[in-house]
């Protein structure tokens, strides 16, 4: 018997222990500036967490290797990029972005990939006071809830809708009729809600509207309802996963709309190794694409960015646009530290917030909410394969390949 | 002597719990008026914030495994849907305090995170509690997937958005305060009842439910009281971390993954015992949030560690690192070969 | 009206699919009373392979079937026999929570290996189909829908007419008596779980050629587990029919003939399933107790 309260006491002081000498004894870290980034590495949303963490690592190649770090008061600080991974789960992310704070120092934050995990550590960010700029899929909710220390250098959810909806109005015969489908998380809810409330204006037509649960494999019922209505466009607002799932369904049940178009998936290499030929006259409305025509006033040009991409990844493939705007969130950062000429969390909030620069990703420009409303959006299609810009027309590098032949004619 | 050292042991809990209860609050102002940096007096468990939102956590979670204890441990029924509780407590919090909804302050709104999961439980433990084994189980999980389903579909809570609760600021170690006093109010439940002819007739239901029902156990309704004794404790906690995490929706407050992790960690520290839940849940929950912390490059490698590390301890442990109620002793190797030899092939 | 019968027949295919996904989960825990939360990683496993074979040996995906079936078969065994065998008469929470161990290890071996790429079977064929009336009917689902109903049709034969699926019958209705009469009860749980694992693999195989596949993907696969087997009732093969083809029915029909209702269909599922188990616990094939 007294071993065993032994045991049971002795271990909850253990554990008391354990974690009151977890955390390191707060020596600093030199002239190197700490960089946190809660990131999904393993759970559900690995994919996309590799896209971002591909599109930080790039810039921090060329801030520290090539530049020899951030120039603050014309003192050189290399860049140390922490990562925890957060299993896709929010409650783990708040936590690991706590402890970049308190453990690891981290004196700016990186976004997460998720509407939620990126909800949750914009908590964690504002209620600390540490500048948090975020990169990829944050739903405007986040953003309307007043947190002073959390931007966002995408374009917002209404952009997607606007970009596509325009797009499809300059093409000739021109489209009458849309099929909206949408994944049930925040972020797609508010693209598909965007574009619906946008079509009549825009002389569309909804004739269906209609969302799935985050993570279906299987669509085909919802797909065959789109098809009964016969629409001239689908729209899609979603994930790759559902990008994948309906564009299967569509040539299974033959769906032959003029115009096929998914916000997320597309412009990822997998969307178009998965399905092949298949993948090709699907448009997508993108953040950016290897041929827009930004002028950068600092980092690499356009090209110079593709080339660095591949030959850092060793890959074939072009960037795709999650890693454009993961680097882009970091050009943002090194901007507003530049301009602040100081590392004190609070001016660099102040430099962010009175951030105008151009890059190779587009203009950064916050608005008072932290959102980047400035940066338009593009539009590209897949052609035999390969991801070509159709819009808008000064960037373009192709044609838009319209109507959309019928699946019996591929 | 079983008696007097179980007392000594109590005692000693609440001796460091008071320690741990009162230091942070005086400390941290104390640092600040002497201009010390209060990371700096070495009780970085006490103002450390990353480590405060970790006993948090670890608070959190003992929560749910004691009050899962209850129903699962005590009374043997495999709930498996507790989880939708702590989603209810969670959002009774959130809807009450939001401010184009109920708008009413945090101190109010909590006093009811209890009440709305326990009503949820008294109503559908009726029919639920009907069923045995696996079937139990898994109409719980049902019900908790169902519930969190259905709250993401209707804009009155927020649809898939969520709710956002105001931020307190500077007030990590309210909440710490908050989540710890849920984990002695359960820690407390459990020991009332285990001492209580209520316990006793719990425990024949486990045992024997025909029995327990011959020799006079309403079992209906004991099996319906500690269900709901069970979701009340539940509810409570997530109606402190609605407001602590401030941010609220169906993937964040009825994630399937927490009915697992609050059943191993009672299992792994002994089902049915007082202290096996609280044990289960402080080692496993730190070994959770280590593992998690361990950044990118092994992110993978830990998960699988984490798996691993499951496996060996069901197969090894099966009784639990703690085994108060059956007075087995623990962790020995003969214990280890008996309960091998009792439960395998 | 031809929408309607559209969607009887996508219901009918998919309830092919969650046939196969539910026909191993089924043996298993109606036998050896394991509710197995890796089964959805198997299902993985098996999609992997026929990818894997499909990608680097040009295999088309139904003839690479047979070898998930055998590969599974074996990791379903070893697993049984050297981990699960050992917990096998603790209380049922013990194997839920080893099962769901094995499940997190898989997944990130998973990741580990083939990364957390989109990978896809895309055989010449896919996407191809018959068009009856104005009613599209996919070879590939037909396939798949064939396959199903072959493979419960196997599991079927193989509990009722060989000895291997007497001893498993024994040992289902009474492990002590069958012990006493000779059957290495060891042995029988493996071959049991090995059986299951096999037709996780089939159905994986199955499911990489319809679906995208990730690392991740498995785990809704347990789940629809649950709620095919629920359906139909535990135990026996046809019961897991009737359940999956039930089951693809209600989500089909929930997607078009609810307004929103796809975005209800996981609610609706899982309160069907309570609603099965607290008004006909033993499903709607199941004899009643």
């Amino acid at each position: 018997m007294s071993a065993k309260s032994r045991i049971v006491g002795g271990l909850f002081v253990i554990a008391l222990t354990a974690v009151a000498c977890g955390g390191p004894a707060g020596q600093s870290t030199g002239a190197d500036i700490v960089i946190g980034v809660p990131m999904s590495i393993t759970g559900a949303q690995a994919k996309e967490g590799a896209l971002a963490k591909q599109g930080y690592d790039l810039w921090l190649d060329w801030i520290n290797n090539s530049q020899g770090g951030i120039t603050v008061n014309n003192v050189k600080h290399k860049v140390k990029l922490v990562y925890k991974d957060d299993q896709s789960k929010p409650d783990i992310s708040a936590q690991n972005t706590q402890s970049l704070i308190t453990d690891e120092k981290a004196q700016f934050l990186l976004g997460p990939y998720g509407s939620a995990t990126t909800a949750s550590d914009a908590v964690i960010a504002d209620k600390n006071g540490i500048p948090m700029v975020e990169a990829n899929g944050a739903a405007q909710a986040i953003f309307n809830k007043g947190y002073k220390y959390v931007f966002a250098v995408l374009s917002p959810s209404d952009k997607y809708a606007g970009v596509i909806l325009d797009f499809a109005a300059t093409l000739s015969p021109r489209p009458k009729t849309m099929a909206m489908l949408s994944a049930d998380d925040n972020f797609s809810l508010e693209v598909a809600k965007a574009a619906v409330d946008q079509a009549p204006s825009k002389g569309f037509q909804v004739v269906l509207n209609e969302r799935y649960p985050n993570g279906s494999t299987d669509v085909s019922g919802l797909v065959a309802k789109a098809k009964a209505a016969n629409p001239d466009m689908v729209l899609n607002s979603g994930h790759l996963a559902e990008a994948l799932a309906i564009n299967k369904a569509a040539k299974d049940l033959k769906v032959d709309a003029k115009l096929f178009a998914y916000t997320v998936g597309p412009s990822t290499p997998d969307f178009v190794s998965a399905l092949g030929k298949d993948a090709n006259y699907v448009f997508s409305s993108s953040q950016w694409t290897p041929q827009v025509t930004y002028k950068p006033a600092f980092f690499l040009s356009v090209q110079d960015y593709v080339a660095k991409y591949k030959q850092q990844y060793s890959s074939s493939n072009d960037p795709d646009y999650h890693v454009a705007e993961s680097t882009a969130a970091c050009l943002a950062l090194q901007k507003a530290i530049e301009n602040a000429g100081s590392l004190n969390p609070d001016k660099v909030r102040d430099a962010l917030a009175a951030l105008d620069v151009m890059t190779f990703f587009g203009e950064i420009k916050f608005d008072s909410r932290g959102v980047n409303v400035t940066k338009p959006m593009v539009v590209e299609q897949i052609q035999d394969g390969k991801h070509r810009t159709v819009y808008p027309g000064d960037i373009a590098n192709a044609k838009p390949q319209y109507p959309t032949p019928s699946w019996s004619q591929r | 002597m079983t008696g007097f050292r179980r007392r000594l042991l109590l005692i000693a809990l609440l001796v460091v719990m008071s320690i741990v209860l009162v230091l942070p609050a005086t400390l941290t102002p104390l640092a600040a008026d002497a201009g010390l940096d209060p990371e700096s007096l070495g009780v970085d468990f006490l103002v450390n914030k990353s480590i405060l939102r970790m006993e948090t956590t670890i608070a959190m979670f003992i929560v749910l495994a004691t009050a899962w204890n209850l129903i699962g441990g005590l009374t043997g029924y495999a709930a498996f849907g507790n989880v939708a509780f702590f989603g209810l407590g969670a959002y009774t919090v959130g809807m009450l305090t939001d401010p184009e909804r109920g708008n009413l302050p945090f101190a109010v709104a909590l006093p009811l995170a209890p009440l709305v999961p326990a009503a949820f439980a008294a109503l559908v433990g009726l029919p639920l509690l009907r069923l045995r084994g696996h079937y139990f189980a898994i109409a719980t999980l049902g019900m908790g997937v169902a519930i969190g389903e259905v709250i993401k579909n209707i804009d009155l809570f927020g649809g898939s958005t969520g709710l956002f609760p105001p931020i307190f600021r500077r007030a990590d170690w309210l909440f710490f305060y908050l989540m710890a006093g849920a984990a002695t109010l359960a820690v407390a439940t459990n020991w009332l009842v285990l001492r209580s002819r209520f316990g006793y007739g719990l425990i024949a239901i486990r045992e024997n439910e025909e029995a327990a029902a011959v020799i006079g156990v309403n079992t209906t309704l004991h099996k319906v009281a500690a269900f709901v004794l069970a979701a009340a404790l539940t509810g409570l906690a997530g109606g402190i971390f609605a407001q602590w995490n401030s941010f609220i929706n169906q993937e964040n407050v009825f994630p399937i993954e927490y009915n697992v992790e609050m059943i191993l960690m009672a299992i792994a520290g002994g089902a049915g015992t007082l202290f096996g839940p609280l044990a289960g849940a402080i080692v496993l929950e730190s070994l959770i949030l280590w593992l998690a912390g361990m950044g990118g490059e092994v992110a993978v490698i830990s998960q699988i560690g984490l798996g691993l590390i499951l496996a060996v301890t069901i197969i090894f442990v099966p009784r639990g690192v703690v085994d108060f109620f059956g007075g087995q002793s623990t962790l020995s190797l003969a214990h280890i070969r008996r309960s091998l030899r009792e439960t395998s092939v | 009206m031809s929408l309607f019968a559209q969607q009887l027949v996508l219901g009918l295919l998919l309830g092919g699919v969650y046939v196969a996904v539910g026909i191993g989960f089924s043996l298993v825990w109606g036998v050896l009373n394991i509710v197995n939360l890796a089964h959805g990683a198997l299902v993985m496993l098996g999609a992997y392979l026929t990818w894997w074979l499909f990608t680097n040996a040009g295999m088309d995906p139904f003839v690479s079937l047979p070898i998930d079936a055998v590969a599974l078969f074996a990791i379903g065994y070893l697993v049984q026999r050297i981990l699960i065998n050992r917990v096998i008469r603790a209380p049922l929470f013990f194997t839920l929570l080893l099962t769901f161990g094995v499940n997190l290890i898989a997944v990130n071996l998973i990741l580990l290996f083939f990364t957390s790429d989109f990978r896809a079977v895309a055989p010449g064929y896919a996407g191809s189909g018959m068009t009856v009336g104005d009613v599209e009917v996919p070879y590939i689902r037909l396939g798949a829908f064939g396959v199903a109903l072959l493979l419960a049709a196997a599991i079927g034969l193989l509990m009722n007419r060989t000895r291997v699926g007497l001893a498993i019958r024994a040992v289902g209705a009474d492990r002590d008596a069958a012990q006493l009469v000779g059957i290495d009860l060891r042995h029988v749980y493996a071959l049991t779980f090995g059986v299951g694992a096999a037709a996780a693999g089939v159905a994986g195989g199955l499911i990489g050629t319809i679906y995208s596949i990730t690392p991740t993907a498995g785990d809704p696969f347990t789940l629809q587990a649950f709620v095919v087997v629920i359906l139909g009732g535990l135990g026996r093969v046809s019961a897991t029919v009737v359940g999956g083809m039930v089951f693809g029915l209600i989500e089909v029909l929930a997607q078009t003939q609810i307004p929103q209702g796809a975005g209800w269909a996981n609610a609706i599922a899982f309160a069907v399933l309570v609603l099965v188990l607290v008004l006909r616990p033993q499903g709607i094939m199941g004899r009643t107790a």
